[in-house]
Protein backbone atom coordinates (compact mmCIF):
# COMPACT_ATOMS: atom_id res chain seq x y z
CA UNK A 1 0.00 0.00 0.00
CA UNK A 2 1.08 3.55 -0.69
CA UNK A 3 0.28 6.89 0.78
CA UNK A 4 -2.48 8.89 -0.90
CA UNK A 5 -1.28 9.69 -4.39
CA UNK A 6 -2.49 13.28 -4.56
CA UNK A 7 -0.16 15.61 -2.70
CA UNK A 8 -1.91 17.19 0.20
CA UNK A 9 -2.31 20.93 0.29
CA UNK A 10 -2.09 22.16 3.83
CA UNK A 11 -4.43 25.04 3.05
CA UNK A 12 -7.16 22.45 2.30
CA UNK A 13 -7.22 21.69 6.01
CA UNK A 14 -7.48 25.27 7.22
CA UNK A 15 -11.26 25.63 7.34
CA UNK A 16 -12.00 22.51 9.40
CA UNK A 17 -10.43 20.56 12.23
CA UNK A 18 -9.64 17.01 13.29
CA UNK A 19 -12.22 14.62 14.68
CA UNK A 20 -10.98 15.06 18.23
CA UNK A 21 -12.60 18.51 18.44
CA UNK A 22 -16.10 17.19 17.72
CA UNK A 23 -17.06 17.68 21.35
CA UNK A 24 -18.36 14.12 21.67
CA UNK A 25 -17.35 11.29 23.97
CA UNK A 26 -17.62 10.81 27.70
CA UNK A 27 -17.55 13.92 29.93
CA UNK A 28 -17.01 16.07 26.85
CA UNK A 29 -18.42 19.15 28.59
CA UNK A 30 -15.20 19.24 30.64
CA UNK A 31 -12.81 16.80 28.97
CA UNK A 32 -11.96 18.11 25.50
CA UNK A 33 -9.68 15.31 24.37
CA UNK A 34 -7.63 12.27 25.38
CA UNK A 35 -4.21 11.82 23.86
CA UNK A 36 -1.50 9.16 24.02
CA UNK A 37 1.91 9.17 22.43
CA UNK A 38 4.55 6.47 22.24
CA UNK A 39 8.25 7.14 21.70
CA UNK A 40 10.10 4.55 19.64
CA UNK A 41 13.60 4.27 18.18
CA UNK A 42 15.10 2.02 15.56
CA UNK A 43 17.75 -0.41 16.85
CA UNK A 44 21.36 -0.01 15.66
CA UNK A 45 20.99 3.69 14.87
CA UNK A 46 22.16 6.58 17.05
CA UNK A 47 19.50 8.81 18.58
CA UNK A 48 18.92 11.98 16.57
CA UNK A 49 21.17 14.29 18.59
CA UNK A 50 24.16 12.09 17.61
CA UNK A 51 23.02 11.18 14.10
CA UNK A 52 24.74 12.80 11.12
CA UNK A 53 22.94 14.17 8.06
CA UNK A 54 23.28 10.86 6.19
CA UNK A 55 21.97 8.80 9.10
CA UNK A 56 19.04 11.19 9.57
CA UNK A 57 18.15 10.88 5.91
CA UNK A 58 18.44 7.10 6.08
CA UNK A 59 16.24 6.97 9.19
CA UNK A 60 13.61 9.22 7.64
CA UNK A 61 13.50 6.96 4.59
CA UNK A 62 13.32 3.71 6.56
CA UNK A 63 10.73 4.86 9.08
CA UNK A 64 8.45 6.63 6.56
CA UNK A 65 8.58 3.57 4.25
CA UNK A 66 7.75 1.19 7.08
CA UNK A 67 4.83 3.41 8.08
CA UNK A 68 3.54 2.99 4.51
CA UNK A 69 4.03 -0.77 4.57
CA UNK A 70 2.37 -1.18 7.96
CA UNK A 71 -1.07 -0.35 6.48
CA UNK A 72 -2.19 1.66 9.47
CA UNK A 73 -5.12 3.40 7.79
CA UNK A 74 -5.96 3.64 4.10
CA UNK A 75 -5.92 7.44 3.97
CA UNK A 76 -2.55 8.11 5.58
CA UNK A 77 -0.58 10.96 4.02
CA UNK A 78 3.05 11.85 4.61
CA UNK A 79 4.53 15.33 4.63
CA UNK A 80 8.26 15.98 4.66
CA UNK A 81 8.61 18.89 7.07
CA UNK A 82 11.88 20.05 5.51
CA UNK A 83 9.96 20.72 2.27
CA UNK A 84 7.27 23.00 3.70
CA UNK A 85 7.57 26.56 4.97
CA UNK A 86 7.55 27.60 8.65
CA UNK A 87 3.95 28.85 8.46
CA UNK A 88 2.73 25.40 7.36
CA UNK A 89 4.67 23.84 10.19
CA UNK A 90 3.12 26.26 12.68
CA UNK A 91 -0.28 25.28 11.30
CA UNK A 92 0.46 21.58 11.95
CA UNK A 93 1.59 22.40 15.51
CA UNK A 94 -1.66 24.25 16.18
CA UNK A 95 -3.60 21.19 15.04
CA UNK A 96 -1.55 19.01 17.44
CA UNK A 97 -0.27 16.93 14.51
CA UNK A 98 3.38 17.74 15.24
CA UNK A 99 5.14 19.15 18.29
CA UNK A 100 6.74 22.59 18.50
CA UNK A 101 10.15 20.90 18.73
CA UNK A 102 9.42 18.90 15.58
CA UNK A 103 8.38 22.06 13.72
CA UNK A 104 11.48 23.95 14.80
CA UNK A 105 13.84 21.01 14.25
CA UNK A 106 16.48 20.58 11.56
CA UNK A 107 17.10 18.17 8.73
CA UNK A 108 15.05 15.35 7.30
CA UNK A 109 11.87 14.82 9.28
CA UNK A 110 8.21 14.33 8.58
CA UNK A 111 4.72 13.46 9.70
CA UNK A 112 2.03 11.03 8.53
CA UNK A 113 -1.62 11.45 9.41
CA UNK A 114 -5.04 10.43 8.14
CA UNK A 115 -8.08 12.47 7.22
CA UNK A 116 -9.65 12.29 10.67
CA UNK A 117 -6.32 13.48 12.20
CA UNK A 118 -6.81 10.95 14.98
CA UNK A 119 -3.50 9.20 14.35
CA UNK A 120 -0.27 11.01 13.68
CA UNK A 121 3.21 9.55 13.21
CA UNK A 122 6.14 11.89 13.66
CA UNK A 123 9.40 10.81 12.05
CA UNK A 124 12.71 12.12 13.42
CA UNK A 125 11.27 14.17 16.25
CA UNK A 126 13.26 13.82 19.49
CA UNK A 127 13.01 10.07 18.89
CA UNK A 128 13.04 8.31 15.52
CA UNK A 129 9.31 7.72 15.73
CA UNK A 130 6.57 9.19 17.83
CA UNK A 131 3.11 7.71 17.44
CA UNK A 132 0.17 9.79 18.63
CA UNK A 133 -3.54 9.11 18.97
CA UNK A 134 -6.05 11.84 19.97
CA UNK A 135 -9.72 11.21 20.65
CA UNK A 136 -12.56 13.52 21.52
CA UNK A 137 -13.76 13.43 25.15
CA UNK A 138 -12.60 11.22 28.00
CA UNK A 139 -11.55 8.15 26.01
CA UNK A 140 -8.06 7.35 27.20
CA UNK A 141 -8.54 3.58 27.22
CA UNK A 142 -9.88 3.64 23.66
CA UNK A 143 -6.91 5.81 22.67
CA UNK A 144 -4.59 3.21 24.23
CA UNK A 145 -6.28 0.36 22.32
CA UNK A 146 -5.87 2.23 19.04
CA UNK A 147 -2.25 3.20 19.60
CA UNK A 148 -1.35 -0.30 20.84
CA UNK A 149 -2.68 -1.71 17.58
CA UNK A 150 -0.79 0.84 15.46
CA UNK A 151 2.38 0.09 17.43
CA UNK A 152 1.91 -3.66 16.88
CA UNK A 153 1.64 -3.16 13.15
CA UNK A 154 4.79 -1.03 13.06
CA UNK A 155 6.69 -3.36 15.32
CA UNK A 156 6.36 -6.11 12.71
CA UNK A 157 8.19 -3.88 10.24
CA UNK A 158 10.66 -2.02 12.44
CA UNK A 159 13.22 -3.42 14.83
CA UNK A 160 12.73 -1.20 17.87
CA UNK A 161 15.54 -0.40 20.32
CA UNK A 162 14.42 -2.31 23.40
CA UNK A 163 15.90 -3.85 26.53
CA UNK A 164 14.15 -6.16 28.97
CA UNK A 165 15.40 -4.06 31.88
CA UNK A 166 14.66 -0.54 30.60
CA UNK A 167 11.93 -1.23 28.03
CA UNK A 168 11.73 0.97 24.92
CA UNK A 169 14.96 2.96 24.77
CA UNK A 170 14.50 6.67 24.18
CA UNK A 171 16.78 9.65 23.58
CA UNK A 172 15.74 11.20 26.88
CA UNK A 173 15.70 8.95 29.95
CA UNK A 174 12.50 10.69 31.13
CA UNK A 175 10.63 8.73 28.43
CA UNK A 176 12.30 5.33 28.76
CA UNK A 177 10.28 2.20 29.58
CA UNK A 178 6.84 2.45 28.05
CA UNK A 179 7.82 5.54 26.08
CA UNK A 180 4.28 6.59 26.79
CA UNK A 181 2.82 9.96 27.64
CA UNK A 182 -0.94 9.88 28.20
CA UNK A 183 -2.71 13.18 28.64
CA UNK A 184 -6.22 14.48 29.05
CA UNK A 185 -7.11 18.03 28.05
CA UNK A 186 -9.61 19.58 30.43
CA UNK A 187 -11.59 22.81 30.44
CA UNK A 188 -11.70 24.06 34.05
CA UNK A 189 -13.00 27.66 34.09
CA UNK A 190 -14.94 27.49 37.36
CA UNK A 191 -12.00 26.05 39.31
CA UNK A 192 -9.93 28.93 37.95
CA UNK A 193 -12.55 31.56 38.86
CA UNK A 194 -13.00 30.21 42.39
CA UNK A 195 -9.21 29.87 42.89
CA UNK A 196 -9.41 26.16 43.64
CA UNK A 197 -7.24 25.13 40.70
CA UNK A 198 -4.06 25.09 42.82
CA UNK A 199 -5.56 22.44 45.07
CA UNK A 200 -6.26 20.27 42.07
CA UNK A 201 -2.68 20.66 40.88
CA UNK A 202 -1.29 19.66 44.25
CA UNK A 203 -3.50 16.56 44.43
CA UNK A 204 -2.56 15.60 40.88
CA UNK A 205 1.16 16.06 41.50
CA UNK A 206 1.06 13.74 44.48
CA UNK A 207 0.03 10.98 42.08
CA UNK A 208 3.13 11.61 39.98
CA UNK A 209 1.12 13.40 37.31
CA UNK A 210 1.82 16.83 35.85
CA UNK A 211 -0.35 19.71 34.66
CA UNK A 212 0.59 21.60 31.53
CA UNK A 213 -0.90 24.19 29.17
CA UNK A 214 -2.59 23.66 25.81
CA UNK A 215 0.55 22.83 23.84
CA UNK A 216 2.32 20.65 26.38
CA UNK A 217 5.64 21.11 28.08
CA UNK A 218 6.59 24.67 28.92
CA UNK A 219 3.45 26.22 27.49
CA UNK A 220 1.27 28.69 29.33
CA UNK A 221 -2.24 27.93 30.38
CA UNK A 222 -4.78 29.87 28.36
CA UNK A 223 -8.52 29.56 27.89
CA UNK A 224 -8.67 27.58 31.17
CA UNK A 225 -7.41 24.55 29.24
CA UNK A 226 -5.15 22.17 31.13
CA UNK A 227 -3.41 18.95 30.18
CA UNK A 228 -3.03 16.33 32.87
CA UNK A 229 -0.39 13.74 32.03
CA UNK A 230 1.93 11.12 33.51
CA UNK A 231 5.52 12.01 34.33
CA UNK A 232 6.86 8.51 35.01
CA UNK A 233 7.19 6.10 32.12
CA UNK A 234 9.17 3.30 33.77
CA UNK A 235 8.04 0.78 36.39
CA UNK A 236 4.36 0.86 35.49
CA UNK A 237 2.65 -0.81 32.56
CA UNK A 238 0.83 1.20 29.90
CA UNK A 239 -2.53 0.05 31.23
CA UNK A 240 -1.57 0.98 34.79
CA UNK A 241 -0.58 4.48 33.66
CA UNK A 242 -3.88 4.87 31.81
CA UNK A 243 -5.73 3.67 34.92
CA UNK A 244 -3.96 6.13 37.22
CA UNK A 245 -4.97 9.05 35.00
CA UNK A 246 -8.44 7.62 34.45
CA UNK A 247 -8.84 7.40 38.21
CA UNK A 248 -8.10 11.05 38.84
CA UNK A 249 -10.07 12.68 35.99
CA UNK A 250 -13.60 11.99 37.36
CA UNK A 251 -12.53 13.60 40.63
CA UNK A 252 -11.43 16.74 38.81
CA UNK A 253 -14.58 16.87 36.64
CA UNK A 254 -16.84 16.54 39.66
CA UNK A 255 -14.80 19.21 41.45
CA UNK A 256 -15.25 21.53 38.45
CA UNK A 257 -18.99 20.80 38.40
CA UNK A 258 -19.23 21.60 42.11
CA UNK A 259 -17.42 24.90 41.56
CA UNK A 260 -19.85 25.74 38.71
CA UNK A 261 -22.83 24.95 40.93
CA UNK A 262 -21.43 27.10 43.71
CA UNK A 263 -20.96 30.00 41.28
CA UNK A 264 -24.57 29.68 40.11
CA UNK A 265 -26.09 29.49 43.56
CA UNK A 266 -23.95 32.27 45.03
CA UNK A 267 -23.73 34.75 42.20
CA UNK A 268 -25.93 33.70 39.32
CA UNK A 269 -26.44 37.21 37.91
CA UNK A 270 -22.72 38.01 37.92
CA UNK A 271 -21.88 34.69 36.25
CA UNK A 272 -24.57 35.08 33.59
CA UNK A 273 -23.47 38.64 32.97
CA UNK A 274 -19.87 37.56 32.47
CA UNK A 275 -20.85 34.82 30.06
CA UNK A 276 -23.27 36.97 28.01
CA UNK A 277 -20.75 39.81 27.84
CA UNK A 278 -18.13 37.39 26.48
CA UNK A 279 -20.62 36.07 23.92
CA UNK A 280 -21.49 39.63 22.94
CA UNK A 281 -17.85 40.53 22.48
CA UNK A 282 -17.30 37.57 20.16
CA UNK A 283 -20.29 38.66 18.07
CA UNK A 284 -19.50 42.36 17.79
CA UNK A 285 -15.81 43.05 18.50
CA UNK A 286 -13.64 44.32 15.63
CA UNK A 287 -10.22 43.52 17.10
CA UNK A 288 -9.52 40.44 19.23
CA UNK A 289 -6.07 39.32 20.38
CA UNK A 290 -5.19 35.61 20.59
CA UNK A 291 -5.06 35.84 24.37
CA UNK A 292 -8.46 37.54 24.61
CA UNK A 293 -10.18 35.07 22.36
CA UNK A 294 -9.13 32.13 24.50
CA UNK A 295 -10.67 33.83 27.51
CA UNK A 296 -13.91 34.74 25.69
CA UNK A 297 -14.31 31.26 24.18
CA UNK A 298 -13.69 29.70 27.57
CA UNK A 299 -16.46 31.77 29.17
CA UNK A 300 -18.92 31.04 26.37
CA UNK A 301 -18.05 27.34 26.43
CA UNK A 302 -18.95 27.22 30.11
CA UNK A 303 -22.15 29.14 29.33
CA UNK A 304 -23.16 26.49 26.80
CA UNK A 305 -22.38 23.70 29.26
CA UNK A 306 -24.49 25.36 31.93
CA UNK A 307 -27.41 25.82 29.54
CA UNK A 308 -27.16 29.61 29.78
CA UNK A 309 -26.36 29.89 26.06
CA UNK A 310 -28.05 27.39 23.76
CA UNK A 311 -27.78 28.67 20.21
CA UNK A 312 -24.22 27.53 19.54
CA UNK A 313 -22.82 24.04 19.06
CA UNK A 314 -20.03 22.68 21.23
CA UNK A 315 -18.17 21.54 18.12
CA UNK A 316 -18.11 25.10 16.75
CA UNK A 317 -16.73 26.44 20.00
CA UNK A 318 -14.09 23.73 20.32
CA UNK A 319 -13.02 24.36 16.73
CA UNK A 320 -12.77 28.11 17.25
CA UNK A 321 -10.08 27.53 19.90
CA UNK A 322 -7.90 26.14 17.08
CA UNK A 323 -9.17 27.94 13.97
CA UNK A 324 -8.47 31.39 15.43
CA UNK A 325 -4.81 30.64 16.20
CA UNK A 326 -2.19 32.67 14.28
CA UNK A 327 -1.12 29.89 11.90
CA UNK A 328 -4.70 29.00 11.00
CA UNK A 329 -5.74 32.59 10.32
CA UNK A 330 -2.73 33.09 8.06
CA UNK A 331 -3.43 29.86 6.14
CA UNK A 332 -7.05 30.86 5.79
CA UNK A 333 -6.06 34.23 4.37
CA UNK A 334 -3.34 32.65 2.28
CA UNK A 335 -0.68 35.14 3.32
CA UNK A 336 1.51 36.22 6.19
CA UNK A 337 -0.12 38.68 8.57
CA UNK A 338 1.17 40.97 11.29
CA UNK A 339 -0.21 40.52 14.76
CA UNK A 340 -2.43 43.62 14.35
CA UNK A 341 -3.81 42.33 11.02
CA UNK A 342 -4.47 38.95 12.61
CA UNK A 343 -6.45 40.53 15.46
CA UNK A 344 -8.77 42.23 12.94
CA UNK A 345 -9.18 39.11 10.79
CA UNK A 346 -9.70 36.97 13.89
CA UNK A 347 -12.61 39.16 15.03
CA UNK A 348 -14.15 39.10 11.53
CA UNK A 349 -13.77 35.32 11.26
CA UNK A 350 -15.46 34.70 14.61
CA UNK A 351 -18.35 37.02 13.73
CA UNK A 352 -18.85 35.13 10.50
CA UNK A 353 -18.76 31.72 12.20
CA UNK A 354 -21.23 32.74 14.89
CA UNK A 355 -23.68 34.21 12.39
CA UNK A 356 -23.82 30.96 10.46
CA UNK A 357 -25.55 29.14 13.26
CA UNK B 1 62.44 48.85 53.52
CA UNK B 2 62.81 45.90 55.91
CA UNK B 3 60.65 42.77 55.64
CA UNK B 4 57.60 43.06 57.92
CA UNK B 5 57.67 39.42 58.80
CA UNK B 6 61.28 38.72 59.84
CA UNK B 7 62.35 42.33 60.16
CA UNK B 8 65.85 41.29 59.01
CA UNK B 9 66.13 41.13 55.24
CA UNK B 10 65.30 43.72 52.65
CA UNK B 11 61.68 43.59 51.46
CA UNK B 12 61.57 42.81 47.74
CA UNK B 13 58.05 41.35 47.45
CA UNK B 14 55.09 43.72 47.74
CA UNK B 15 51.65 42.11 48.19
CA UNK B 16 48.25 43.77 48.18
CA UNK B 17 45.65 41.89 50.15
CA UNK B 18 41.99 42.85 49.95
CA UNK B 19 39.69 41.49 52.62
CA UNK B 20 36.15 42.77 52.18
CA UNK B 21 36.60 46.51 51.60
CA UNK B 22 39.85 46.77 53.54
CA UNK B 23 42.99 47.01 51.47
CA UNK B 24 46.19 45.91 53.14
CA UNK B 25 49.70 46.15 51.76
CA UNK B 26 52.44 43.77 52.82
CA UNK B 27 56.14 44.10 52.19
CA UNK B 28 58.18 40.93 52.55
CA UNK B 29 61.57 39.46 51.82
CA UNK B 30 62.00 36.62 49.32
CA UNK B 31 62.12 33.85 51.96
CA UNK B 32 59.07 34.99 53.92
CA UNK B 33 57.07 35.48 50.72
CA UNK B 34 57.83 31.86 49.75
CA UNK B 35 56.44 30.70 53.09
CA UNK B 36 53.16 32.51 52.42
CA UNK B 37 53.01 31.01 48.94
CA UNK B 38 53.22 27.53 50.46
CA UNK B 39 50.29 28.32 52.75
CA UNK B 40 48.24 29.62 49.83
CA UNK B 41 48.88 26.39 47.95
CA UNK B 42 47.03 24.51 50.66
CA UNK B 43 43.77 26.34 49.81
CA UNK B 44 41.83 24.12 47.34
CA UNK B 45 41.58 25.39 43.78
CA UNK B 46 38.14 26.12 42.23
CA UNK B 47 38.34 22.82 40.31
CA UNK B 48 38.97 20.93 43.53
CA UNK B 49 36.06 22.66 45.25
CA UNK B 50 33.81 21.83 42.30
CA UNK B 51 34.87 18.18 42.29
CA UNK B 52 34.15 17.82 45.97
CA UNK B 53 30.75 19.49 45.50
CA UNK B 54 29.88 17.12 42.64
CA UNK B 55 30.97 14.24 44.83
CA UNK B 56 28.54 15.35 47.49
CA UNK B 57 25.59 15.98 45.17
CA UNK B 58 25.97 13.29 42.52
CA UNK B 59 28.85 10.97 43.38
CA UNK B 60 28.34 8.90 40.25
CA UNK B 61 29.34 11.80 37.98
CA UNK B 62 32.96 11.83 39.11
CA UNK B 63 33.25 8.11 38.85
CA UNK B 64 31.52 8.03 35.48
CA UNK B 65 33.08 11.21 34.07
CA UNK B 66 35.76 9.40 32.09
CA UNK B 67 33.35 6.98 30.40
CA UNK B 68 32.70 7.53 26.70
CA UNK B 69 30.32 5.40 24.64
CA UNK B 70 32.39 3.53 22.01
CA UNK B 71 29.37 3.42 19.67
CA UNK B 72 28.18 7.03 19.51
CA UNK B 73 31.10 8.86 21.13
CA UNK B 74 28.97 10.56 23.80
CA UNK B 75 30.64 11.08 27.18
CA UNK B 76 28.76 10.71 30.43
CA UNK B 77 29.49 14.37 31.24
CA UNK B 78 27.97 15.50 27.94
CA UNK B 79 24.89 13.44 28.73
CA UNK B 80 24.57 15.02 32.16
CA UNK B 81 24.89 18.54 30.77
CA UNK B 82 22.36 18.07 27.92
CA UNK B 83 20.11 15.37 29.35
CA UNK B 84 19.97 13.46 26.06
CA UNK B 85 21.54 10.11 25.32
CA UNK B 86 23.34 9.43 22.05
CA UNK B 87 22.38 5.88 21.17
CA UNK B 88 20.54 2.84 22.59
CA UNK B 89 23.90 1.40 23.74
CA UNK B 90 24.31 4.29 26.21
CA UNK B 91 21.79 2.60 28.47
CA UNK B 92 24.31 -0.22 28.89
CA UNK B 93 27.49 1.87 28.90
CA UNK B 94 26.17 4.46 31.41
CA UNK B 95 24.08 1.96 33.34
CA UNK B 96 25.73 2.65 36.68
CA UNK B 97 25.06 6.38 36.45
CA UNK B 98 21.62 5.98 34.93
CA UNK B 99 20.13 3.68 37.54
CA UNK B 100 20.02 6.26 40.37
CA UNK B 101 18.75 8.86 37.88
CA UNK B 102 15.94 6.62 36.67
CA UNK B 103 15.05 5.79 40.25
CA UNK B 104 14.70 9.52 40.96
CA UNK B 105 12.70 10.24 37.78
CA UNK B 106 10.39 7.26 37.71
CA UNK B 107 10.61 5.71 41.17
CA UNK B 108 11.65 2.49 39.45
CA UNK B 109 14.35 1.04 37.22
CA UNK B 110 12.54 -1.97 35.80
CA UNK B 111 10.27 -1.94 32.75
CA UNK B 112 7.04 -3.86 33.29
CA UNK B 113 5.07 -2.67 30.27
CA UNK B 114 4.72 -3.78 26.70
CA UNK B 115 7.20 -6.21 25.15
CA UNK B 116 7.76 -6.22 21.38
CA UNK B 117 6.75 -9.62 20.03
CA UNK B 118 10.18 -10.11 18.50
CA UNK B 119 11.71 -9.85 21.96
CA UNK B 120 10.26 -13.30 22.50
CA UNK B 121 7.62 -15.06 24.49
CA UNK B 122 9.97 -15.82 27.36
CA UNK B 123 10.47 -12.15 28.01
CA UNK B 124 6.74 -11.51 27.92
CA UNK B 125 6.27 -14.24 30.51
CA UNK B 126 9.09 -12.88 32.64
CA UNK B 127 7.59 -9.40 32.66
CA UNK B 128 4.12 -10.67 33.41
CA UNK B 129 5.50 -12.65 36.34
CA UNK B 130 7.34 -9.61 37.60
CA UNK B 131 4.19 -7.55 37.46
CA UNK B 132 2.16 -10.21 39.23
CA UNK B 133 4.78 -10.34 41.98
CA UNK B 134 4.57 -6.57 42.37
CA UNK B 135 0.81 -6.81 42.69
CA UNK B 136 1.20 -9.63 45.17
CA UNK B 137 3.47 -7.49 47.35
CA UNK B 138 0.96 -4.66 47.22
CA UNK B 139 -1.91 -6.98 48.13
CA UNK B 140 0.06 -8.34 51.10
CA UNK B 141 0.87 -4.80 52.23
CA UNK B 142 -2.81 -3.91 52.10
CA UNK B 143 -3.62 -7.19 53.89
CA UNK B 144 -5.89 -8.16 51.02
CA UNK B 145 -5.20 -11.89 51.44
CA UNK B 146 -7.95 -13.03 49.14
CA UNK B 147 -6.39 -11.14 46.24
CA UNK B 148 -2.92 -12.26 47.33
CA UNK B 149 -3.97 -15.92 47.17
CA UNK B 150 -5.44 -15.40 43.74
CA UNK B 151 -2.26 -13.70 42.52
CA UNK B 152 -0.11 -16.45 44.04
CA UNK B 153 -2.08 -19.07 42.11
CA UNK B 154 -1.64 -17.16 38.87
CA UNK B 155 2.11 -16.87 39.51
CA UNK B 156 2.33 -20.65 40.11
CA UNK B 157 0.35 -21.31 37.00
CA UNK B 158 2.47 -19.06 34.84
CA UNK B 159 5.86 -20.09 36.23
CA UNK B 160 4.91 -23.76 36.30
CA UNK B 161 6.96 -24.05 39.44
CA UNK B 162 5.14 -24.45 42.73
CA UNK B 163 8.29 -23.96 44.77
CA UNK B 164 8.78 -20.44 43.62
CA UNK B 165 8.62 -17.59 46.13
Amino acid sequence: MNFQATPMKISDLADNTGEWLRGTGAESDIVISSRIRLARNVARFPFLSRANVKQKRELEEIVSNKIKEAEITSDLRYINLADIDPLDRLFLVERHLISREHAGGEGERGVAFGKSETISLMVNEEDHLRIQVIRSGFELKEAWNTIDEVDNKLEKKLNYAYSSRFGYLTACPTNVGTGMRASVMMHLPALGMTHHIEKVFNAVMKLGLVVRGLYGEGTQVSGDLYQISNQFTLGKSEVEIVEIIEGVIPRITSYERMARKALISESREQLEDRIWRSYGMLKVARIISSEEIMHLLSQVRMGVNLGIINDIEMKTLNELFILTLPGHLQKLEGRELTSQQRNIIRAAYVRKRLEMI
Amino acid sequence: MKCESCNKKHATVHLTEIVGTVKKERHLCEDCAQGINKQLAKIPSPTEILTSLINQVAPEINEMSKIVCPVCGLSYLEFRSHGRLGCPMDYTIFRKGLIPLLEKMHGSTQHVGKVPSRAGKELIKKNELMQLRNELNKAVEKEDYEKAAELRDRIYELSGDTDED
